[in-house]
């Protein structure tokens, strides 16, 4: 191992072991649901994060994962009475399936750029228009899951049990971005993301590893499908398939920063902090909070191009705190 | 006279004497923390809007009375919530509340919306006034916190079925067929797949039910589709603005059925609708929450609803009554711990509203005297037409000869 994948693994961990500290010192429920909601996000943005940071594949239909897995759980227990934290894997390999079906059908046929965006676009929608027309997922009525508090129906009582079960996903989910910074297939991705033909020359197998990723992907925003079953208990086809969460999950991975171990992760904490400020500060005319949320987010992308991690790193580098640009560990 | 420092000290300690005597003397109880949560941006914003001001109307009339007698005059203080029309942002802002201390939440318009709020405020035990939400689930997961005023869709598409087929077979049965057009949310498709399993009960044929998607901007396909089927009545089940399209559409495409009647239709009994679109909507006939207009009282709502600029939509109508109703229930709990006031709640006989409900009686969490009206757009007004005990006009049915 090198010693930068030493330094961001320690680094990793010594967030997360902060982060599962955190609750003992938050006695305020609101603000230990607002870091929930805030890692939730930030788990689907680390999603996006492994197809359109890493390989460069911009996804604008990446709900399409979220909903599998969101559907997978809901359907699997109130039509079979399978346990939820059975439904989990079932999602994950249901999200990875998906992504590897789709995949399939436009890496095969040389699909990238803004062509690929639209056609993820497109499978978006045509699941949720079949989440809509199929009775088995409740068609427009939606799924409800039966209320029955306890851990091991995946309903904690506790507040923390939710937030150590996202905790959980976020610390798999920067493992994978740690382990796409420091490994081979990790390497032949940003090849392909960085020029696909010169990947190509150099020996690399751009389907297969853009198919990899795009897997990979399906299957971790699949989690984040089944994790907001299991906190909110319903579900219906704009609210899983719909365009919010495919702009929520890109929007935090581009404002934290793409291609990043911590990008995501900071784009959502800060994206949640500016929405709840604005909220607070104009809430009495929501509107102007939305657009002062609207001016940020389009300052944050114009001033700062590679992300939040990007402008941290390049101050840093001003300050003279590092000598080099070394990614983002 | 010479002001020396002893001087000045005893004016000083006279006047801050004087100045907080009468918050000593008199002082003013504090005040009772409400959670107003709607979804006041996003795609419901309107009528979460709509919802808010309706509260926030109720509370300036509990405050102007003098607030909580029982309480010794203390006043409404609204905290507002936001839920961005997304249920996590609404269970979200109920941990807020719970951290602001309010008394009860009144909410959330949408039902997905209501179905996450009530649960996160049941951890709380917060009572939650429903004012929109009408999927029977919302009631149904024996919550004991929530408490819904107006009535659910089951019970208002079963009225409003039964209402039309009262209006055919007294005017003598001239309507046999009809197209359900249906938006495709819970709403809609609920709504819709109801009224497609009785309407053949009762020996009506429905010859197609149509979904569209939210938002659809434009509505000639579906206006020919009907025109192809020509079915005697047309019942929409739409929000806002897709409801008033479909109707623009129909009568630019020449669609004339006998009547277009709508059961929890978007845009069936909406001030702002036929003020805007007369000749468009005219005749609509809608079964929805409404007013009793035979209570005076209504009248006078309505008039300082739309004293302030605000259309008095059943939006408005619904938050205004569900908040008069919590003011009765904190009066007679004479506390606003959130016991005292699940116990009034539950405890709760209140007829002093405007809705044609009578005394308010909860079971599991559900008004059981909740019922709607049905209403149609007359003379530029919405006009109460049927049940007949709260009729102000005989309705005009069918509307056209077809």
């Amino acid at each position: 191992m090198t010693p930068s994948a030493v330094r961001s693994l320690l680094f990793i961990v010594a967030f997360l072991a902060a982060m599962a500290l955190l609750p003992a010192f938050i006695r305020s429920e609101f603000w230990l649901t607002f870091l929930i909601l805030a890692l939730y996000t930030a788990s689907l943005g680390q999603a996006w994060n492994v197809l359109g940071g890493f390989g460069g594949q911009y996804s604008f239909g990446h709900a399409m994962f979220f909903g599998v897995g969101a559907y997978a759980a809901a359907v699997l227990q109130v039509r079979f009475g399978i346990n939820p934290w059975v439904t989990l894997g079932a999602a994950f390999v249901l999200g990875g399936a998906t992504g590897a079906m789709v995949g399939a059908l436009t890496f095969r046929y040389g699909l990238k750029g803004s062509y690929f965006a639209l056609v993820t676009l497109a499978f978006a929608e045509v699941f949720r228009v079949l989440a809509n027309t199929f009775e088995f997922t409740g068609a427009g009525v939606g799924m409800m899951i039966k209320l029955a508090p306890g851990a091991a129906n995946f309903q904690f009582v506790a507040k923390t049990g939710f937030y150590f079960t996202i905790l959980s996903i976020v610390a798999a989910g920067l493992m994978v971005a740690w382990w796409l910074k420091h490994s081979r297939f990790g390497a032949w991705l940003t090849a392909v993301r960085e020029n696909e033909d010169a990947a190509r020359a150099l020996g690399v197998d751009v389907f297969r590893v853009k198919l990899g990723a795009i897997t990979l992907s399906g299957a971790m925003m699949a989690t984040g499908g089944v994790f907001y079953v299991q906190m909110f208990q319903y579900i219906d086809p704009p609210l899983a398939f719909g365009a919010g969460i495919s702009v929520e999950a890109l929007l935090v991975a581009i404002v934290g920063g793409m291609g990043s171990i911590f990008g995501p992760l900071i784009g959502a904490f800060t994206l949640a902090l500016v929405n709840h400020t604005t909220t607070e500060l104009i809430g009495r005319a929501p509107a102007l909070s939305m657009a002062l949320y609207g001016l940020l987010l389009i300052v944050m992308v114009t001033f700062l191009p590679n992300g939040l991690i990007g402008g941290l790193a390049s101050l840093a580098r001003r300050l003279g705190l590092r000598q080099r640009s070394g990614g983002d560990e | 006279m010479k002001q020396t420092r002893r001087i000045f000290i005893k004016h000083t300690a006279a006047a801050a004497g004087a100045m907080g005597f009468p918050l000593i003397g008199g002082a003013q109880p504090a005040p009772i923390k409400i959670g107003v949560l709607h979804p006041v941006t996003g795609a419901l914003a309107f009528p979460g809007q709509q919802c808010r001001e309706g509260t926030m109307l109720a509370i300036e009339e509990i405050n102007a009375r003098g607030g909580i007698k029982s309480m010794g005059g203390a006043k409404i203080q609204p905290v507002l919530g936001d839920a961005q029309s997304q249920p996590q942002v609404g269970a979200a802002e109920v941990e807020k509340m719970n951290e602001q201390g309010v008394t009860a939440i009144v909410g959330a318009y949408a039902s997905a919306i209501c179905l996450a709020h009530t649960q996160a405020a049941a951890k709380y035990n917060i009572p939650c006034i429903i004012d929109q939400g009408v999927a029977e689930q919302i009631v149904q997961r024996g919550l004991k916190n929530v408490f819904r005023f107006g009535p659910g869709y089951e019970k208002v598409v079963r009225a409003g079925i039964n209402y039309l087929h009262i209006m055919n077979t007294v005017a003598g049965r001239p309507i046999r067929s009809a197209v359900l057009v249906h938006e495709e949310s819970l709403f809609g498709t609920g709504t819709a797949q109801q009224i497609a399993r009785d309407l053949p009960a009762m020996g009506y044929e429905v010859l197609e039910t149509i979904k569209h998607a939210n938002p659809t901007r434009d509505f000639n396909n579906i206006a020919l589709r009907i025109k192809s089927r020509n079915p005697d009545v047309v019942i929409p089940s739409s929000y806002l603005n897709e409801y008033v399209l479909l109707l623009k559409t129909l009568k630019q495409q020449g669609v004339a059925p006998k009547a277009i009647y709508s059961i929890f239709g978007g845009g069936g009994s909406n001030p702002k609708v036929i003020k805007e679109n007369p000749g468009d909507v005219d005749l609509v006939l809608d079964c929805n929450h409404w007013y009793n207009p035979k209570n005076p009282k209504s009248r006078e709502v309505r008039a300082r609803a739309e004293k302030k600029g605000l259309f008095f939509t059943h939006e408005v109508l619904m938050a205004y009554t569900v908040t008069m109703m919590l003011g009765d229930a904190l009066e007679r709990a004479k506390s606003s711990r959130r016991e005292a006031v699940l116990d009034a709640l539950q405890a709760s006989t209140w007829s002093d509203h405007i809705m044609p409900y009578g005394p308010t009686k909860f079971v599991n969490g559900q008004n059981e005297g909740a019922q709607p009206l049905v209403t149609q757009y007359l003379k530029g007004d919405v006009k109460v037409v049927l049940p007949n005990n709260f009729a102000e006009a005989e309705a005009v049915f069918p509307a056209r000869k077809g």
